[in-house]
C-alpha cells in the first residue's frame, strides 16, 4: 500500500505542509506537555533515560563534545545562557546541572508537539523556524546541532506511541553525517521525506544506510531539493541517481513521488503481526530427514537409456552441452564462501583423508563471475554480466569455469535429488534440485554444491530436439560452497539439541515417531483412485507410496509395469532414481508430464 | 521468449527484498501468522524431501518447527524466460540455527558434537505472479507468491 492511498500522508512537500498545520493544530489542543510534567526536573532521571545523549553528557575528551562546544549545540547554548563563563568539564558548581535535562525535555516537548498519532506522522520540517525551538533557544541539527543532537531527537521519536510510520525532515539543512543514527532508532520507518536538505552524494546515503539490511520497511523516500538528486538531473544522469537509490533500498516503492516498477509480495503486515499467534517453541523437529523426493515423472515408462549424461559432458567437454540449454536459457553460479559450522567441528579442512582441501582457493571462483547477490547486489554491471542468457553464452561461460569431476556414478548417498513439476506458462516444467559434491580438477580438493534446474520438453524441430535432447534446461543456478558431508541428508530423525548421553528416552521416542511415519495425506482425487482398487492391490499401492513417495497414479502405473510385484516395482523405481543422478536420463520422463496433470 | 535488462534489474531487487522479509518472517515469533501470506493453495513445497501442499501444508510444516535463526550467505535470482511478467527462480544458501543453538546442549555434550550447531541449508523458490491479485501500489508490476519451495539441510 502506498501512502498515496493510505491514511498516512505523503511526505511530499505539499502534503507535508498541510500536515504540519494539521498536526500542529491537533497537538496544541490535545497533547499538552505531558512529558515535561512527567519527567524529573532534578535531572538524574533525564540523564538516564537518554543514554546516547547530547554533547554535555559525554566527557570533555570526547571529540563530539568538543565539537558541540565549539559550535553551540543545544546544551552548549543553554549552558552559556545559564551560567556565564562555564566550559564543559570546568564546572565545580553543582547548582545549575539541572539545565542539561531541560534541553532533552524541550526536545521531547517539541517532538510530541510535532507528532500526529492518528496518522503516525512525525513532522520535523523546518525545525529552526519553530516557535518552541526559538523559545527554548534550541539548536536543531543542520543549524549548529550535531549528530548527537539528531540522535536525541530520533531516540525521542522512537519512544512515541503508536510507532512512527512517516517522518518528514524537510527543510533542515541536513547532511548524511547528521542522519547516521536514524535507522538505529527508527528502523521500521515506512515513509521518509528528506526534501530540501544538503545530502550531496552516494557516500552520504551510505552513511545513513551502510548495509542493505537497514530500513527494510521503507516504501517511500523523498530526496527532492538535495544536491544528490538535483545535480544528477542537471547533469543528465537522473536515471543513474534513481537506479542507485532504488538498488540501495530494496523495499522502496516510490522515490521522489515517482512510482518504481517493482514486484511486490503479500508480506506480513503489521496488523497481522499484532494478531496473537503461538510462538515457535518446539524443542524437536516435527519431521525426519527424508530421502530424495522425486515425483511428477514416470520413471518406469523409461525405456531408452540415453547415452549423453549431462554431468559427464559437464566434466569433460562442456561445449557438448550447447543444445542441452534452450536458446533463451539462463545460467549463473554463486559462491558461498562461508565456513560451515558443522564441517569445521568435524575438521574436514585439516583431515588427513582429504589432503587436498588445503589447496582450495575461492579466488578462482570469485574471479570467474560468482553471482552471489549478497555480495554484488548493488553493482548493476556485475548483476548483468554474471547472468548468462542464451545457450551460446552459457556454454562460453561454462568453458571459462574451473574444471570439475562430479563422479555422479559414485556412491549414491553422496547425492540428493528433489524434483517435482512446476507450472511454466501454459505448460509444465520440472524443477530439479541436486545436492552433492565435486572435485576441483586443478587442486583435487572437494567442494559441495547445490544445483537447481528448470527443465522443459524440447520443442519439435528445435535444435535441441534435432541434436537428441528431448528435454532442455530453461534455467540453471549453481551454488558452490565449502565441503560438508552428505551425512547432512542421511534419512532419519533430526536433532535440535544434542542428546545427553545420560538420558536415553529421547532416542526411542524418535524411533517410534519414525515407525509411525505413514504415507503423506492424499488429495481427494487420489483418495478416490486408491479407494477404487481392490483391497490386495490397494495395500500394494500404499506400500509403494511409502517406499517411493510416488503419487497414487504413478504408484499404480509402476506396479502395473512390474506385474504387481512389490519388490520388482520398488527395485525398478530405485534403479531409475539412481539414473536420475545422471540427470539427463530424465529426458523422456518430462515429455509425459503434460499428460499427467 | 527473451529477457531484457529491466526484467533482470527488477528480479534482482525483488529477490533481495524477498529474502530479507521471508527469513525475517520465518525467524519471528509471529511466524505462524506471517509466513503463510507468502503462499497460495497451489504452492508446492518440499522440506528435506517431505512434500507439503499449499498454505495448509506450509502451516502444518512450520507449526511445530523449533525457533529458527537464518543467516543468508548467498543468493541468486533469474527471471525464468517464457512468460511476461516472468516467474523468478531464487536459490539461497546460508546457515540456520534451531532452538537454542550450541548453548542449549546438555552440559555433558562432547565438545566435538555437531548437534545444536548451525546447519547449512539450501532453499530454492519459484516466485509466481498472482493473476488474481491486481496491482494495488504505484509501480507494482504484479504481486508474487511462492509457487514452489524446496529446502534441504546440506551441511
Amino acid at each position: 500500500m502506498s501512502v498515496f492511498s493510505s491514511p498516512a500522508p505523503a511526505p511530499g512537500s505539499k502534503a507535508i505542509a498541510a500536515n504540519a498545520l494539521r498536526s500542529a493544530g491537533l497537538i496544541d489542543r490535545d497533547a499538552p506537555m505531558r512529558d515535561i510534567s512527567d519527567s524529573n526536573p532534578g535531572g538524574r532521571k533525564g540523564r538516564h533515560s537518554i543514554r546516547l545523549s547530547t554533547s554535555t553528557h559525554a566527557g570533555p575528551s570526547d571529540p563530539l563534545a568538543i565539537r558541540g562546544a565549539a559550535r553551540p549545540s543545544i546544551t552548549g547554548r543553554i549552558r552559556r545562557n545559564a551560567i556565564s563563563n562555564s566550559t564543559p568539564g570546568s564546572s565545580g558548581i553543582p547548582v545549575r546541572v539541572s539545565t542539561k535535562p531541560k534541553a532533552v525535555d524541550a526536545w521531547r516537548e517539541f517532538v510530541n508537539k510535532r507528532y500526529n498519532p492518528e496518522t503516525k506522522y512525525l513532522n520535523l520540517d523546518s525545525m529552526i523556524d519553530d516557535e518552541m525551538v526559538k523559545k527554548y533557544n534550541l539548536t536543531p541539527p543542520g543549524h549548529g546541532g550535531t549528530a548527537r543532537d539528531a540522535a536525541v531527537i530520533f531516540k525521542l521519536a522512537s519512544q512515541l506511541k503508536p510507532e512512527v510510520q512517516s517522518l518528514s525532515l524537510a527543510n533542515n539543512n541536513l547532511t548524511g553525517v547528521l542522519l547516521t543514527q536514524l535507522p538505529r532508532y527508527l528502523p521500521k520507518i515506512v515513509n521518509l521525506s528528506l526534501h530540501n536538505n544538503k545530502i550531496r552524494d552516494k557516500k552520504e546515503i551510505h552513511m545513513i544506510v551502510p548495509r542493505k539490511d537497514k530500513m527494510i520497511h521503507l516504501r517511500e523516500l523523498v530526496l527532492t531539493g538535495n544536491p544528490i538528486r538535483e545535480q544528477s538531473y542537471k547533469n543528465g544522469i537522473g536515471e543513474v541517481y534513481r537506479a542507485d537509490i532504488i538498488r540501495r533500498f530494496s523495499s522502496l516503492e516510490v522515490l521522489d513521488q515517482q512510482p518504481i516498477a517493482q514486484i511486490s509480495f503479500d508480506a506480513p503486515q503489521s496488523s497481522s503481526s499484532n494478531m496473537p499467534v503461538e510462538k515457535p517453541n518446539a524443542t524437536t523437529f516435527p519431521f525426519d530427514m527424508n530421502p530424495s523426493f522425486v515425483t511428477g515423472v514416470v520413471p518406469f515408462l523409461l525405456t531408452t537409456s540415453l547415452s549423453s549424461s549431462f554431468f559427464n559432458a559437464f566434466d569433460s567437454q562442456r561445449e557438448a552441452l550447447i543444445h542441452a540449454y534452450h536458446p533463451s536459457a539462463t545460467f549463473s553460479f554463486s559462491a558461498n564462501t562461508s565456513i560451515p559450522a558443522r564441517a569445521r567441528l568435524v575438521g574436514f579442512h585439516s583431515s588427513r583423508d582429504m589432503p587436498n582441501q588445503r589447496k582450495l582457493d575461492w579466488r578462482i571462483w570469485l574471479d570467474s563471475g560468482s553471482r552471489n547477490l549478497n555480495r554484488i547486489g548493488t553493482d548493476p554491471k556485475k548483476i548483468k554480466e554474471d547472468l548468462h542468457v542464451g545457450n551460446e553464452k552459457i556454454v562460453k561461460a561454462l568453458k571459462g569455469l574451473p574444471g570439475t569431476r562430479h563422479e555422479i556414478g559414485g556412491p549414491a548417498e553422496r547425492f540428493s535429488i528433489d524434483a517435482f513439476p512446476v507450472p511454466h506458462g501454459q505448460t509444465t516444467g520440472l524443477l530439479v534440485i541436486l545436492h552433492g559434491q565435486f572435485t576441483e580438477a586443478a587442486t583435487g580438493g572437494v567442494r559441495s554444491f547445490d544445483r537447481t534446474f528448470i527443465l522443459l520438453p524440447a520443442e519439435e524441430g528445435s535444435a535441441s530436439k534435432l541434436n537428441g535432447w528431448d528435454i532442455v534446461i530453461i534455467s540453471d543456478q549453481w551454488i558452490i560452497r565449502s565441503y560438508s558431508s552428505h551425512e547432512a541428508w542421511k534419512p532419519g530423525p533430526l536433532l535440535v539439541q544434542a542428546v545427553s548421553p545420560a538420558s536415553s528416552g529421547v532416542g526411542s521416542s524418535l524411533q517410534q515417531q519414525q515407525l509411525q511415519a505413514s504415507i503423506p495425506p492424499l488429495q481427494p482425487d487420489q483418495q478416490a483412485m486408491l479407494a477404487s482398487l481392490p483391497e490386495p492391490q490397494r495395500n500394494l499401492v500404499v506400500e509403494v507410496i511409502k517406499q517411493t513417495n510416488l503419487n497414487v497414479k504413478f504408484a499404480i502405473d509402476c506396479l502395473t509395469g512390474n506385474g504387481w510385484d512389490l519388490g520388482r516395482a520398488v527395485a525398478n523405481f530405485n534403479e531409475v532414481k539412481v539414473c536420475w543422478q545422471g540427470l539427463f536420463y530424465l529426458q523422456s520422463f518430462v515429455l509425459t508430464i503434460p499428460f499427467c496433470f | 521468449m527473451s529477457l531484457n535488462p529491466k526484467d533482470i534489474e527488477i528480479a534482482t531487487r525483488a529477490a533481495d527484498h524477498f529474502t530479507r522479509i521471508y527469513y525475517t518472517a520465518y525467524d519471528s515469533d509471529t511466524r505462524l501468522a506471517d509466513l503463510p501470506q507468502f503462499y497460495r493453495q497451489t504452492s508446492s513445497l518440499t522440506w528435506n524431501g517431505k512434500p507439503f501442499q499449499g498454505v495448509d501444508g506450509l502451516k502444518e510444516l512450520v507449526a511445530r518447527m523449533p525457533p529458527t535463526q537464518h543467516e543468508v550467505q548467498s543468493f541468486d535470482c533469474h527471471p525464468i524466460p517464457g512468460a511476461q511478467p516472468p516467474s523468478l527462480l531464487i536459490t539461497v544458501s546460508g546457515n540456520v540455527t534451531h532452538g537454542k543453538g550450541p548453548s542449549g546442549n546438555p552440559p555433558d555434550t562432547p565438545v566435538r558434537s555437531i548437534e545444536g550447531h548451525p546447519r547449512v541449508f539450501a532453499q530454492t523458490f519459484i516466485l509466481v505472479p498472482d493473476p488474481l491479485a491486481p496491482p494495488t501500489k504505484p509501480g507494482e508490476v504484479a504481486k508474487y507468491y511462492v509457487g514452489a519451495d524446496a529446502l534441504r539441510f546440506v551441511g
